[in-house]
């Protein structure tokens, strides 16, 4: 029996079989495939929902070991295993026992911690963008030059200082924007649409199969 | 055709074709006509990347991306992502590269730990495999990525792969890469941020390379075949690229209507 569970059709087929539940009601209106599709969705999200707990038990793991050999740091993983149990703790859907989203503790450390840690991370990226641009904008060949005075003139074109006096820098910079580098994004995404749609038939006629136990050979 | 949707034929319509072209090259490919394919110097690269890590002494860091499985978009590049993860993870054994696999989603976690425990087990090296080298590091996105950028300040990674849908971190992530002198192999389809990668990175894979990577690595003539049918939808839309560009110049919206059908 056994055997037979880890046999590699049995996630190719599962796979094809969600696949299509997901395409055919997208084109076709069938109210019973349609209920069907709605059902396996909502199975993803109970599996989703689960999944969280195998995040919490790898975190677990990884800093548990840290604080057990006392590797470099380890103070931090006390921290962070401290803080997964008191937001698991404080945040569970429990609002008759003063639990889950608007539990003072809970909404405490989301607007107190995370956010501004998050939005922190988040505006060091101009500093990022900064030292990058710095690499790139270097005019060592065509191309490069190309990209070093397009790079300028929409600098300059978000800068109202400028456009105030040189209106006709913003006229630039929106052409840049509307014609060469939209007509290169759709490109782009034409090329990545047709792309997923290979990978979704290889998937469906289950020769795609990187995702699966390393190509299910084992 | 009551039972059609309004609006989507004309999409279906040229879903079944396309999807009929690959599935035709597919089937050439089963009997033995295999179509040549385009070196991409990105996906070549990866081995480079590897080796010079083992010389240096120094781990290889192969991220998935931060997309989960389902979402339309995003999803298919997470899974164009495992199938890297999935070559990486078996040059690395080769090779004796240590592999560290950053995980931002949950649920992406048992397949990317999946495929390198498969790895090592098919390379007989099934109790060498450790788990905490594939850590699940936050599922949200500035934590993931602030994290990633601490494991690679402090492994200091020689190579660092990264194929998927990335978004703001990609930048934070690559140009940390950068710093610490690592080999970068980048790869989005996530078009903002392909920019960033080309600046940051030593190879960047563009939108459609990415999900060409699986079957370009294995080598296996079906999947290379698939990508010859993709090719067909390829043509179809430089037909009616042009076509749309002729007919709304000259005033008709002929395409537009059959586009709307």
């Amino acid at each position: 029996m056994s055997d037979v569970l880890r046999r590699i059709e049995i996630p190719i087929a599962l796979t094809i079989i969600a696949c299509l539940l997901q395409v055919i009601p997208y084109y076709v209106e069938i109210p019973a495939l349609e209920s069907a599709a709605n059902t396996a969705s909502n199975a993803v999200l109970i599996i989703v929902a689960c999944a969280t707990f195998v995040g919490v038990i790898s975190i677990v793991q990884v800093h548990g070991k840290r604080i057990q050999r006392q590797s470099e740091g380890w103070y931090y993983s006390i921290l962070v295993i401290g803080l997964v149990v008191i937001m698991a703790l404080t945040g569970l859907p429990l609002p008759e026992m003063g639990l889950g989203v608007n539990n003072s503790v809970y909404n405490w450390l989301f607007t107190n911690v995370q956010t501004p840690l998050g939005g922190t991370m988040y505006s060091i990226l101009a500093f990022f963008i900064t030292s990058a641009a710095f690499r790139a904008f270097r005019a060592r060949n065509l191309e490069a030059s190309i990209v070093l005075v397009a790079g300028t003139i929409m600098v300059m074109g978000n800068a109202p200082l400028l456009t105030n006096y040189m209106p006709f820098i913003a006229d630039i910079s929106l052409w840049i924007r509307s014609y060469p580098n939209l007509a290169t994004m759709r490109g782009v995404m034409i090329g990545a649409a047709l792309g997923s749609i290979a990978l979704a038939m290889r998937t469906l006629m289950g020769i795609e199969r990187g995702y699966l136990r390393g190509g299910g050979e084992e | 055709m009551a039972f059609l949707i309004a609006g989507r034929i004309f999409g279906l319509l040229c879903l079944i074709v396309i999807m009929g072209s690959i599935a035709y090259y597919v089937r050439q490919a089963q009997g033995g006509k295999v179509p040549k394919v385009r070196r991409i110097p990105g996906i070549d690269a990866i081995d480079e990347a590897l080796g010079r890590a083992v010389e240096m002494g120094r781990p290889v860091f192969c991220s998935h991306g931060i997309a989960n499985l389902r979402a339309a978009t995003s999803g298919p590049q997470t899974l164009a992502g495992l199938s890297v993860l999935q070559y990486v993870a078996k040059q690395s054994l080769q090779v004796g590269a240590e592999l560290f696999v950053p995980v931002r989603q949950p649920e992406v976690w048992p397949v990317a730990a999946d495929i390198v425990e498969t790895e090592y087990k098919l390379a007989g090296r099934g109790d060498e495999f450790d788990p905490d080298k594939i850590p699940f590091l936050s599922n949200q996105q500035f934590g993931f990525s602030s994290n990633y950028m601490g494991m690679m300040m402090r492994e200091r990674p020689g190579a660092n792969i990264m194929v998927g849908a990335f978004w703001a971190e990609s930048l934070q992530l690559a140009e940390t890469g950068s710093r610490i002198g690592a080999m970068q192999i980048t790869g989005t389809a996530n078009t903002a941020q392909i920019p960033f990668f080309l600046v940051v990175s030593d190879y960047c894979l563009i939108g459609e390379e990415i999900y060409s990577a699986g079957a370009y690595l294995t080598n296996d003539a079906p999947l290379i075949a698939s990508l010859a049918g993709q090719d067909i939808g390829r043509i179809i839309a430089v037909i009616l690229g042009l076509l749309g560009a002729l007919t709304v110049t000259f005033g008709s919206n002929i395409l537009l209507d059959l586009f709307a059908m």
